[in-house]
C-alpha cells in the first residue's frame, strides 16, 4: 500500500463504472492504476480523478503484469486559471502529454514533480514562457539537456555573430559545424540568452523578453522535442511563445 | 455441420458481451433465452436493432438522434427558440428533459474537446452550432458540458467563438444539491457554491 501525492495526467473509461488513470507522483514517478467505481458520482474518489488535478492517493501495488489498484483519491489542489484561460489549459495539457508519454513507470523524479505543480499553478500569466521553463527542466531531468555553452557538434567555442540550433545534434552549433551539419536553423543572440536563462537555476528567465525572441525559442524547443520523440507532440501546435 | 450452430451461438454471445453491463455470464444467459424465445419475438428484436442504425440520424437542427428530419424538441412550436443548451451527449438531453424545468432548444456536440486524445473541433458538431447562432434568432447559449477539465475547456473554447457574435453565453450553476447537508459536501462543492452564491 502506497500513500502519495499525484497529478492526474490522463483518464480512460474501462467499464461502466471504472476507469484507468495515469498519474504523475512525486515518490513513484508515473503510475497507471485501475480506479474501480471511478466513473460513479459517489465513490472513494469524489471528483479527484479529473485531468490536471493534484490529489492525495492511496495505491495498492500489484504484482508485475497487472494494473495497480487505486483505492482512494482526494483533491489537494486545483488550478482555477485552467478553467478560464484556454491558452493556460492547453499549456497544462502539454505538460501532461510530456509526462504521460515520455516517462517510464516507477521512475521517480521529485524535482520534475515539483516543477510540474509549480508550472500548473503559474499558468495563466506568461504561460508560454512558463511552459518553456518546464520543458527545459523536463529535458534536463530525462537526460536530453541541450548543449548551449559550447558547440553541440565539436565542443568548441561558439561565435555570437553566427549561431544556429541543431535539433538532431542536440544544441547550439559553431560556424564550422553548421557547414558540416545539414539540419540546423539560425539562432539569434537573444534567443540563445533566453535558452540559457531557461536552463539556469535563477529567475533570469522571468524577466521581460520580446515576443519575437519567445516565439523563436518556442520554435527551437518544439523542433528539438519533435526530433527526440520522432513525431510532434499533439499539443505543440496549440502553444504560444 | 457440427461447428456451424456452435459458431452462431458463440457469435451472438460475443456480440451481446460487447454491450455495457453485459459480462460473459449475462451474455450466455441472454443467448439461451433468445434461443428458447418465440421466433417472432426474436425477429422483432432483430428488426428493432436494425432500425436504430438504419432509421435514426442526427436532427438537422440540434444533432440529437431522431427518426425524422427534426427531433420532437426542435419541431415543438411551444419551445423557446431563443435559448439553446449545449450538451456533450444525447443522454444529457434526456437528463435535462427529465428535470422538466427547461423549455428551450438543445445542441448536441457528440463529445468534448480532448486534444490529448486527438479530438478537436472538427470531430464535434461545433460548425453546426455556429451556423445556428449566425441565423440571429438565438439570444442565449447555455453551456451544459460536464463540469470536468475537458468539459469546461470545451465551453471555454465555444465561448471564445460565440462571444464575437453578440450572443449571451452562460454556464450551468454548480455547487450544493438541494436537500444535502453542508457537513457531507466535499471541498469542491463548497468552493463552487460559495463562488456561485446569489443575493437573497
Amino acid at each position: 500500500m502506497e500513500r502519495t501525492e499525484a497529478i492526474v495526467l490522463r483518464t480512460t473509461d474501462w467499464s461502466e463504472s471504472s476507469r484507468i488513470v495515469t498519474l504523475w507522483t512525486r515518490e513513484l514517478g508515473k503510475v497507471r492504476a485501475l480506479a474501480k467505481g471511478g466513473r460513479r458520482l459517489k465513490s472513494m474518489f469524489d471528483s479527484a480523478l479529473d485531468l490536471l488535478t493534484v490529489c492525495g492517493i492511496v495505491l495498492l501495488r500489484k504484482s508485475s503484469g497487472s494494473l495497480d489498484l487505486l483505492t482512494e483519491a482526494q483533491v489537494s489542489r486545483r488550478f482555477p486559471r485552467l478553467r478560464d484561460d484556454l491558452g493556460a489549459l492547453y499549456a497544462g495539457y502539454y505538460v501532461a502529454e510530456l509526462l504521460a508519454d515520455w516517462t517510464q513507470e516507477y521512475d521517480p523524479h521529485p524535482g520534475l514533480y515539483d516543477e510540474a505543480v509549480a508550472t500548473l499553478a503559474e499558468l495563466g500569466h506568461e504561460s508560454g514562457l512558463r511552459v518553456m521553463r518546464f520543458e527545459m527542466v523536463f529535458l534536463e531531468e530525462l537526460g536530453y539537456r541541450p548543449a548551449l555553452e559550447r558547440c553541440a557538434g565539436c565542443q568548441g567555442p561558439l561565435n555570437e555573430q553566427r549561431l544556429a540550433f541543431g535539433a538532431t545534434t542536440g544544441g547550439v552549433l559553431c560556424v564550422a559545424c553548421q557547414g558540416r551539419q545539414r539540419e540546423h536553423r539560425p539562432l539569434s543572440v537573444e534567443a540563445w540568452q533566453l535558452l540559457q536563462a531557461l536552463r539556469g537555476s535563477g529567475d533570469e528567465w522571468r524577466r521581460t523578453w520580446a515576443s519575437a525572441v519567445r516565439n523563436e525559442v518556442r520554435q527551437h524547443l518544439g523542433g528539438y522535442v519533435t526530433t527526440l520523440r520522432g513525431r510532434p507532440p499533439r499539443l505543440l501546435p496549440y502553444l504560444g511563445g | 455441420m457440427e461447428t456451424e450452430p456452435l459458431g452462431v451461438i458463440a457469435r451472438l454471445m460475443h456480440e451481446l458481451g460487447k454491450l455495457p453491463g453485459i459480462g460473459p455470464k449475462s451474455a450466455e444467459r441472454l443467448t439461451h433465452h433468445l434461443l428458447q424465445a418465440p421466433k417472432q419475438q426474436v425477429f422483432s428484436l432483430a428488426e428493432a436493432l436494425r432500425a436504430i442504425k438504419e432509421q435514426i440520424h442526427p436532427c438537422e437542427v440540434c444533432c440529437h438522434p431522431t427518426e425524422h428530419v427534426r427531433c420532437t424538441i426542435c419541431a415543438d412550436p411551444q419551445r423557446d427558440d431563443s435559448l439553446v443548451c449545449v450538451v456533450e451527449q444525447p443522454r444529457d438531453v434526456i437528463a435535462l428533459e427529465r428535470s422538466g424545468s427547461y423549455r428551450g432548444l438543445y445542441h448536441v456536440l457528440h463529445g468534448r474537446l480532448s486534444p490529448l486524445d486527438g479530438i478537436g473541433p472538427e470531430q464535434l458538431t461545433i460548425d453546426r452550432l455556429m451556423a445556428r447562432v449566425r441565423t440571429g434568432r438565438i439570444q442565449e447559449v447555455i453551456m451544459a458540458t460536464n463540469p470536468t477539465t475537458e468539459g469546461d475547456g470545451t465551453s471555454l473554447y465555444l465561448s471564445t467563438l460565440l462571444g464575437p457574435l453578440g450572443v449571451k453565453v452562460t454556464r450551468l450553476a454548480r455547487g450544493l444539491p438541494t436537500g444535502s447537508v453542508l457537513e457531507f459536501a466535499n471541498s469542491q462543492m463548497l468552493a463552487d457554491a460559495l463562488e456561485g452564491r446569489r443575493v437573497l
